[in-house]
């Protein structure tokens, strides 16, 4: 196989493959931004709209705009004022800061909010929204001094915004699972458990603790329950993620 | 239910094929303004020959609610014919053991998002289930640029062939619209998780065997 394209094909599919590797929040942000900066992006913000009720901050995957500007971005409620959001009521196509200037008459206080991101040095950005199966709207934004945004960029930065996002948030969810509490394990389960996890079989943990067969099922079938595993070999990770055992 | 025929059978089955040809002219000629070759208001072009396999969802009274044609890519390919420039990767858009997935439509009678989901969930798993079956490698389509986010978030395997470009505007798509090809792995991961994204826990079609957790791989084809 040889690759046809151009740089810009190259690196998107080549960043696809990575980033499809990838189940960790803490590697998949830094391959994000390596990829922006080869665009000239400096800075990105991915986030959902937040529903009634919701707030900003929640629904934030991935930031590293400075921290006062987010604050009061938030603070002064721009969601609703920024013309470049406003922008999603026409359509769900990407678009960039400067379409915006160029192609909408801005009040003055609009301007500003735009202009604020000169602040931390990103004088241009790209709105990539994404409409998740749920129904709701999701935005990949990075912005810098200069990026790159012909139109092959455009092309690559949707594809390249669309999987970010996405990994992003599979990742968040997968980590809110694991922190979830479970429920501990019994000194006899975690003994059994112990015995499984070097490959001990039923029958020779019962020899092993003189007890019978049954009653090592029955305990390894509890201690599944509890790791939240329909196999023994996926109870055994587990059991090791959640410090229940050790090896 | 979805049901499975083949492009053989187009005399056999009259009446599916009538409502489906009717629907392809309803959705793609006139809601999205497709220049497409139509006539007595049906929608049928080259591909709709013997090799062609139609995925049906109908419902109680036999309306389609859903529908995907399927085509050997050695012999039917739209990506190869009409839409080389899509696939930047190198890979070649023909091969025994790709199938391209065509005239896609999901339309289910109630209107719901979850219906939506429910409907496009149905198909896609029989699609998939008979992918195996088949023993395919990949599946490949082309697809409207803003869609993708949808077959990413139902499978991470989702693989672009190359990036979006611009293609001439029907009248839904003013100014033209962009579009992109995408393939899929056929596997037993991809099958879990357009099985999680349809909320089934078990097999939809008699192909369905695969990917239950007692099997570790897929038996010999029924065909």
């Amino acid at each position: 196989m040889s690759f046809m394209g151009d740089e810009y094909g190259k690196r998107t599919l080549d960043f696809v493959q990575r980033i499809q590797g990838l189940t960790n929040y803490e590697e998949i942000c830094p391959v994000i931004m390596q990829e922006l900066a080869w665009f000239g992006f400096s800075c990105v913000t991915s986030f959902s709209i937040p529903g009634p009720g919701c707030h900003l901050k929640d629904s934030i995957w991935l930031n590293n705009r400075p921290a006062e500007y987010v604050d009061r971005y938030a603070e002064k409620n721009y969601v609703i004022h920024d013309p470049v959001l406003k922008e999603l009521r026409r359509t769900m196509n990407p678009y960039s800061w400067g379409d915006i200037r160029e192609g909408r008459d801005l009040k003055k206080s609009e301007r500003t909010i735009i202009d604020e991101g000169r602040e931390f040095g990103a004088y241009d950005g790209l709105v990539i929204p994404i409409v998740n199966l749920t129904g709701s709207i999701s935005l990949f934004s990075p912005c810098g001094r200069d990026p790159d945004l012909s139109p092959r960029a455009r092309a690559a930065l949707e594809v390249i915004g669309i999987y970010s996002h996405h990994a992003l948030t599979r990742a968040l969810v997968r980590r809110q699972r694991e922190e979830v509490v479970h429920t501990p394990l019994t000194p006899r389960e975690r003994e059994i458990m112990q015995w499984v996890a070097i490959g001990k079989t039923d029958e020779e943990i019962a020899g092993i603790l003189s007890i019978s067969m049954t009653t090592v099922t029955s305990h390894v079938e509890n201690a599944k329950q509890k790791l939240d595993a329909f196999r023994r070999t996926y109870a055994v990770v587990q059991a090791i993620r959640l410090g229940e055992i050790s090896l | 239910m979805v049901i499975i025929l083949n492009g053989s059978e187009r005399r056999k089955h009259p009446d599916h094929f009538e409502r489906l040809f009717r629907l392809r002219y309803r959705v793609f000629v006139k809601q999205r303004g497709w220049s497409l070759p139509a006539m007595n208001n049906r929608e049928i072009d080259q591909y709709d020959d013997d090799d062609a396999v139609y995925f049906l969802d109908l419902d109680d009274e036999e309306n389609i609610q859903g529908t995907v044609r399927m085509t050997p890519t050695v012999k039917s390919s739209l990506l190869a014919d009409y839409f080389p420039h899509l696939v930047e990767s190198g890979h070649s858009p023909r091969s025994q053991r790709i199938y391209e997935a065509t005239r896609y439509i999901v339309l289910p009678s109630q209107k719901s998002r979850e219906a939506l989901r429910l409907a496009k969930g149905r198909l896609l798993t029989v699609l998939l289930e008979w992918c195996l079956d088949k023993r395919l490698s990949h599946l490949q389509t082309v697809i409207d640029a803003g869609t993708l986010s949808s077959f990413v978030e139902i499978t991470q395997q989702t693989m672009p062939l190359g990036l979006p470009h611009p293609y001439g505007g029907g009248r839904g798509t003013p100014g033209g619209g962009e579009c992109m090809a995408f393939r899929w792995p056929i596997s037993l991961q991809v099958l879990d998780d357009v099985r999680a994204y349809a909320g089934l826990a078990g097999p939809m079609s008699r192909f369905g065997e695969f990917g239950r957790p007692d099997r570790g791989s897929p038996r010999a084809p029924l065909h």
